[in-house]
C-alpha cells in the first residue's frame, strides 16, 4: 500500500470500506469487496502498480465505468481493483486516414462527440454509451443498436497498448488494419481484463451517414414480428438498426415515459436504415412492404428528426421504465442465428411460464441478440434463484439452437461456468494455454471467463444500481 | 524414446493416408520446392496428401514423433515463402481435402475442406445469389486454407474486408496431434477469439481441416468505370479523394503504364498504352443509388485531368476491363525473364507521396518497376522486373525492395498488405514491432506449439540476442534465382 501510493498519491489508493464500497459491484447482481482500488494516472503509473501489486502477490482487476453486466469487473477474490477513469484523455484524431487515439478512461460517448462536428463518429454504441469506458468496451467487446450494420468493437479497433503481468509494455495490432503476425489485438478485444491492462488504444472512425431514416412497425403477434426481422435481412436490406419491443417492455414504455407506442400491441419494431439518400428511400419503401406482408398491423415512418428521436424514445427509456413493472429486473443476454428468432422466443415465452417469471423483452433484433428482463422482487424469498435458474434456461435454449451464451455483454463471473455448454474440454483448454501465455500466474482478474471448480472468495448477489440516462 | 527412422516413417504414413498419396521420390518432390516467391525453394523430404483431418491429425502425430517439421501448403502460390520447407521435412498438402461440405443460404454461410479453390465456392453459392467475398488475384487456383493461412486481401476487400471478416469458425489440428474447433457460427463467440488468431497465423500454429465461412448476397448491380490519367500522380490524388469524399467503392485498383503495356500487348483489354495510370473503379448496391454515385466519383477524377472516363456498358465490356488488371502479374513475365512481387501498405492519404518514392527508388537502381495494385486500400504491389542472370542483379533488387517497404513504414504503413511474412519478411517485422511485442507473439506460439513443429523459420523473426541492433542486415532467405513461373 505503501508503495501504491508513492506510485499514484495518496489521494488516489482507496482501502477504507466507506471508500471502495463503491468498487465492489458493476452493473450485474454479483459483488465482491476490494481490497485497495488504485487510481494510476498514465501508462507508467499502471506499469509500476501492476509490478508493486504482483510483488505482494494480489490478484489484480481492471475497472472501466463498473456498467459490466456479467461480473468482469468484481474482484471475486479481493485484490487490488485499477481503475483506468483517470486515463482518459482523447490522444489524437487523423481524419484523413479516419482514427482516433484514445486512453481507456474515455467515456464512449465523448468520442462520437469530439468528432462529430467533423462529420464523423465512432460506431461501436452500447446502449451504456453515456457512462460506458472504451477500455471497458474493448475488454467485453461491446456491441450496440447499430452494430447490426457496424459489427462490434473487435471490428473497429486497430491495436491497443497493454500493460502486461511483469509490468512490461507491449503494443498489440497496429495503427492500420491488417498488420502482419498473429492477431493479438483481436485475442485481446473481449478477453475480459484476463490478459492484461489496456492503456492506449487506436479505433476507427466512421463518417457520418447522408441520410438517416427510422420507422416503427407494430404487431399483433411476437411470431410476426420475429418473422418480419428474418424477412427482412432475406430482402437483402442491411439495417443500420432493427431492434424489438415485446408487450411487457412496452407496458413498462407507456406507464414510464409514453412513446405513443399502442399498449395492446405484442411488439413493435424499431428499424432504421442510414446511407446515400437514393439508398435510403428505397430501402425503407422495402422494409415498409416486407413488415405488412409479415403482419404488421400499423407502420410509421418518421418524417423529420423530431419523430426520429421520439420513436427512438421509448427505446431508449424501455430499460428505465421498467422499474414500473416490478422493483428488480435480470438482464439476460443471448444470441442465435437470425433464422432461429422465432422458434426461440417462443422458447422464451415457455420459460416464463415454466419458472413463474415476468419477462421483458428488447433487444437487438436484427443481431438475434436477446435482452430477456427477468423481473422480480428480491424481498420475496426465493425469487432470485428463481430468476437465475429461468435465465440459464434461456442461454441453454439458445445454445440449443446454434446460438451462444452472451452477444455482448460478456462471460465474466456470472456465466462462467455455462462455458462448458458451449467448448469442449479441448477448447478450453487452447485458451487456458493462451491466457497462460499472456498472463502466467493468472494474475489478471482471476476467476473470470473459465469455469472454476472452486468458489473464489467471497461473492454475494445484489441488484444492481444502474446509473440514470442508460439504457439496454 | 528413440526417434523413427526415415523409413519406418515413411511405412506409416503409407498406412495412413495409403502409398500414392504420400510422396519420397526427388522427381516427385521437385514441385513442391517453391511458391510463388520466386527467389528461394527447398525441398521437403516427404510429401503426404491425406484425406481427412483424422488422417492429418496422425500424421502430425507422427512427424512429431520423427522429429520432423511440419509445413501445410495449399496451391502454394503464396508469395513470401510460407510453405517453402526451409528447414525440409515432412510437407501436407492439402489440395485432396477439397469438398464443399456445406452450403447453408439461409445463414448464409459455408463449410468447406481446406483444399477447396477460392473461386470454386463462389461459383457453388452463385445458385443461390451469393458468393463469397474475399478475391485474391489467384482465386483461380489458391485455396481457401492457405487464403486463411495469409489472411489473403483481393480488389474487392476495400468495401468486403479481407479473409479474416469472413471466417467464423474452424477445424484445426494442433502440434500434438489433437483436433480443435475454434470459432462458432453464431458472431462474436465468447471467450478468446481463437479463429481470429488462427487466420494469417501462415502455418504456425496448426493446420487447417475445416472451415466455416461467411456468405455474402450478390448486388443488385454493378457499375465499373474506367479513367486514364496522364500520370500516376492523378491517378493517386483522386484514389485520395473519393475516399476523402466519403464514398467506399466496391473496389478500386491502379494500373500503371508499365503493366498497362505489358497487358495491352499480352490481351488488348482496351487500355490506352501511352497514359500514366488507369484506375478502375467499381460499385455495387442498389440500382437508384448507382448513377448517382458514379456521378460523383467521375466528378472527383474530372478534377485530375483524366484523358477518358469510361463505364462498362455490358457485362462483356466490364469483363474485359478487369480481365488486363487479373492478367496483369501474368502479363508482366512478357517484359522481364523474371520480377519480384512486393506488397507493401501504406495509409491512402500518403498514396501520391509514397508512389513517387517508388519511382525514384526504381531510378536509383536503375531497375523498371511496374505498379498494379489495390490503391483503394493504400496496399501497393511494385512489382521489379529484372534478369536473374545478370550478375549481382538480384542483390539489387532485393535492396530496392527492402527500401520501398521501409518508404510504406515510414509513412506510417506495414510490410505487408495481404500477402504475409512467410520466410521474405520475417527480419521486417522488427521494422513495426518491438522485440517485447514479439516475444508475446512467441509466447503465443508457444502455447500452440510447444516444440516448434509446425512451419518453421517463417512468420516471426528470431528471438534478437540481447546487446543486438534492432535492425535488418540482410534477407533471411538464401536466395536461388529461377526463372518466373509465367515466364
Ligand atoms: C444500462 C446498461 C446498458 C448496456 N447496454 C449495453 C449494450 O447495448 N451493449 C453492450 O455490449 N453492453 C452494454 N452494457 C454493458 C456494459 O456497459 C459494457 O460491457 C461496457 O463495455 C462496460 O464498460 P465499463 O467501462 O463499464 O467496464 P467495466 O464494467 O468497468 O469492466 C468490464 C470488463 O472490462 C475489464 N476492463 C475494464 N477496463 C479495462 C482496461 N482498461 N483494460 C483491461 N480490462 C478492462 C474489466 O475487468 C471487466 O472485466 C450495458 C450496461 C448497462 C448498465
Ligand atoms: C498471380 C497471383 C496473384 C495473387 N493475388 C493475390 C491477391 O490479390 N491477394 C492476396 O492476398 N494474395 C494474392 N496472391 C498470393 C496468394 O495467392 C495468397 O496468399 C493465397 O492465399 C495463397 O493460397 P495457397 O492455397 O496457394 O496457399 P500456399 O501458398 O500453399 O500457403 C500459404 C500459407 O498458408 C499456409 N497454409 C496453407 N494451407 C494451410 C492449412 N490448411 N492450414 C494451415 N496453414 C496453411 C502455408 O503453410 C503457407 O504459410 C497472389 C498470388 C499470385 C501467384
Amino acid at each position: 500500500m505503501q508503495e501504491l501510493r508513492r506510485i499514484v498519491g495518496d489521494a488516489h489508493v482507496l482501502v477504507e470500506d466507506a471508500d471502495v464500497i463503491v468498487y465492489e459491484q458493476d452493473g450485474s447482481i454479483l459483488q465482491a469487496m476490494p481490497e485497495i482500488v488504485v487510481l494510476p494516472a498514465d501508462v507508467t503509473q499502471v506499469s509500476e502498480v501492476i509490478r508493486a501489486a504482483r510483488r505482494a502477490g494480489f490478484p489484480i482487476v481492471p475497472r472501466g465505468s463498473g456498467t459490466g453486466l456479467a461480473g468482469g469487473a468484481v474482484p471475486a477474490g479481493g485484490g487490488v481493483v485499477v481503475s483506468l477513469a483517470r486515463l482518459n484523455r482523447l490522444l489524437g484524431v487523423d481524419y484523413r486516414n479516419r482514427t482516433a487515439e484514445l486512453e481507456p478512461g474515455v467515456i464512449n460517448l465523448e468520442v462520437t462527440k469530439g468528432v462529430a462536428k467533423a462529420g464523423f463518429f465512432y460506431a461501436p454504441d452500447p446502449s451504456s454509451q453515456a457512462a460506458c469506458s472504451i477500455g471497458g468496451n474493448l475488454a467485453n467487446n461491446s456491441g450496440g443498436p447499430h452494430t447490426l450494420a457496424y459489427g462490434v468493437t473487435t471490428n473497429h479497433a486497430l491495436g491497443v497498448e497493454v500493460v502486461l503481468h511483469d509490468g512490461s509494455i507491449v503494443w498489440l495490432g497496429g495503427t492500420v488494419p491488417d498488420v502482419p503476425g498473429y492477431d493479438l489485438c483481436g485475442v485481446f478485444v473481449g478477453s475480459e481484463g484476463t490478459l492484461g491492462i489496456v492503456t492506449r488504444a487506436i479505433v476507427r472512425l466512421m463518417r457520418a451517414r447522408e441520410d438517416v431514416r427510422t420507422l416503427l412497425a407494430i404487431f399483433d403477434s411476437m411470431d410476426s414480428a420475429t418473422q418480419a426481422v428474418v424477412d427482412i435481412t432475406a430482402a437483402g436490406i442491411v439495417p443500420a438498426a432493427l431492434e424489438m419491443m415485446d408487450k411487457t417492455t412496452i407496458e413498462a414504455v407507456e406507464r414510464g415515459a409514453p412513446a405513443g407506442y399502442p399498449r395492446d400491441a405484442e411488439a413493435v419494431l424499431l428499424l432504421e436504415v442510414e446511407g446515400v439518400r437514393e439508398y435510403t428511400e428505397r430501402a425503407l419503401r422495402m422494409a415498409h412492404e416486407v413488415c405488412t406482408r409479415a403482419g404488421a398491423r400499423q407502420v410509421r415512418a418518421a418524417r423529420d428528426e423530431q419523430e426520429r428521436q421520439a420513436l427512438w424514445k421509448g427505446r431508449k427509456g424501455a430499460f428505465g421504465a421498467l422499474g414500473t413493472l416490478a422493483p428488480n429486473y435480470y438482464v439476460m443476454d443471448g444470441v442465435v442465428p437470425r433464422s432461429k428468432l422465432p422458434q426461440t422466443m417462443r422458447a422464451v415465452a415457455e420459460i416464463a411460464e415454466q419458472y413463474q417469471v415476468r419477462i421483458a423483452n428488447v433487444f437487438h433484433a436484427g443481431d438475434g441478440n436477446l435482452h430477456p428482463n427477468i423481473l422480480f422482487d428480491i424481498r420475496v424469498p426465493g425469487a432470485l434463484d428463481r430468476v437465475i435458474e429461468a435465465g440459464a434456461a434461456i442461454l441453454r435454449a439458445c445454445v440449443a439452437v446454434g446460438g451462444s451464451l452472451t452477444g455482448e455483454h460478456g462471460i465474466g463471473l456470472e456465466k462462467r461456468d455455462y462455458m462448458e455448454w458451449l467448448f469442449s474440454k479441448d477448447d478450453l483448454e487452447a485458451m487456458t494455454r493462451v491466457r497462460l501465455a499472456f498472463d502466467p500466474q493468472r494474475a489478471f482478474n482471476p476467476g473470470k471467463i473459465f469455469p472454476t471448480p472452486v468458489s473464489c472468495g467471497e461473492v454475494r448477489r445484489a441488484p444492481a444500481r444502474i446509473p440514470e440516462g442508460l439504457w439496454i | 524414446m528413440k526417434v523413427m527412422d526415415r523409413r519406418t516413417l515413411v511405412a506409416r504414413l503409407r498406412e495412413v493416408v495409403g502409398a500414392p498419396h504420400v510422396l519420397t521420390r526427388p522427381e516427385d518432390l521437385v514441385v513442391y520446392e517453391q511458391d510463388a516467391f520466386l527467389v528461394a525453394h527447398a525441398s521437403p523430404d516427404i510429401v503426404v496428401l491425406p484425406g481427412a483431418a483424422a488422417e492429418v491429425g496422425t500424421v502430425i502425430a507422427l512427424a512429431r514423433a520423427a522429429g520432423v517439421p511440419v509445413i501445410a501448403r495449399g496451391a502454394g502460390t503464396g508469395l513470401n515463402g510460407g510453405s517453402i520447407p526451409v528447414a525440409g521435412g515432412l510437407m501436407l498438402v492439402l489440395t485432396r481435402m477439397n469438398r464443399i461440405l456445406e452450403i447453408d443460404a439461409r445463414s448464409r454461410l459455408a463449410v468447406v475442406e481446406p483444399g477447396v479453390v477460392n473461386i470454386d465456392l463462389s461459383a457453388a453459392s452463385a445458385r443461390d445469389g451469393l458468393f463469397y467475398a474475399p478475391d485474391p488475384g489467384s482465386q483461380g487456383v489458391s485455396t481457401i486454407g492457405g487464403n486463411v493461412g495469409n489472411n489473403a486481401g483481393g480488389p474487392h476487400c476495400l468495401a468486403y474486408g479481407v479473409t479474416g471478416n469472413h471466417v467464423l469458425g474452424m477445424e484445426v489440428v494442433l502440434s500434438s496431434g489433437e483436433i480443435m474447433t475454434v470459432g462458432s457460427p453464431a458472431v462474436d463467440a465468447p471467450g478468446y477469439d481463437l479463429a481470429g488468431l488462427l487466420v494469417g497465423s501462415e502455418g504456425t500454429l496448426g493446420v487447417i481441416t475445416r472451415i466455416t465461412v461467411r456468405l455474402l448476397r450478390q448486388a443488385e448491380a454493378v457499375r465499373t468505370l474506367l479513367a486514364v490519367f496522364e500520370t500516376i500522380d492523378d491517378a493517386s490524388q483522386t484514389v485520395s479523394e473519393v475516399i476523402a469524399a466519403g464514398i467506399v467503392p466496391t473496389a478500386m485498383e491502379m494500373i500503371d503504364a508499365v503493366v498497362m503495356r505489358a497487358v495491352e500487348a499480352a490481351i488488348h483489354a482496351g487500355y490506352p498504352a501511352d497514359a500514366g495510370a488507369v484506375l478502375l473503379i467499381e460499385v455495387e448496391g442498389h440500382v437508384q443509388a448507382l448513377p448517382g454515385l458514379m456521378e460523383r466519383i467521375a466528378a472527383v477524377a474530372k478534377r485530375h485531368r483524366p484523358r477518358v472516363l469510361r463505364q462498362a456498358n455490358s457485362a462483356r465490356e466490364r469483363e474485359l476491363l478487369w480481365k488486363g488488371r487479373k492478367e496483369g502479374a501474368g502479363a508482366l513475365g512478357r517484359l522481364a525473364p523474371s520480377y519480384y512481387l512486393h506488397d507493401g501498405v501504406v495509409p491512402r492519404t500518403k498514396l501520391p507521396e509514397v508512389m513517387a518514392k517508388v519511382a525514384a527508388i526504381a531510378r536509383t537502381h536503375g531497375l523498371v518497376i511496374g505498379n498494379l495494385f489495390h490503391a483503394g486500400d493504400g496496399n501497393l504491389h511494385p512489382t521489379i522486373l529484372f534478369d536473374p542472370r545478370q550478375p549481382g542483379m538480384l542483390a539489387r533488387v532485393v535492396q530496392a525492395g527492402e527500401e520501398i517497404l521501409r518508404a510504406c513504414v515510414a509513412a506510417g504503413g506495414s510490410i505487408t498488405g495481404e500477402h504475409g511474412v512467410g520466410i521474405e519478411k520475417r527480419e521486417y517485422m522488427r521494422w513495426l514491432f518491438t522485440e517485447a511485442d514479439l516475444q508475446a507473439m512467441r509466447r503465443v506460439k508457444d502455447a500452440f506449439d510447444p516444440t516448434g513443429l509446425l512451419n518453421p523459420g517463417k512468420l516471426l523473426p528470431d528471438v534478437m540476442s540481447s546487446g543486438a541492433q534492432a535492425d535488418v542486415k540482410s534477407p533471411a532467405f538464401s536466395v536461388r534465382p529461377r526463372a518466373g513461373l509465367w515466364s
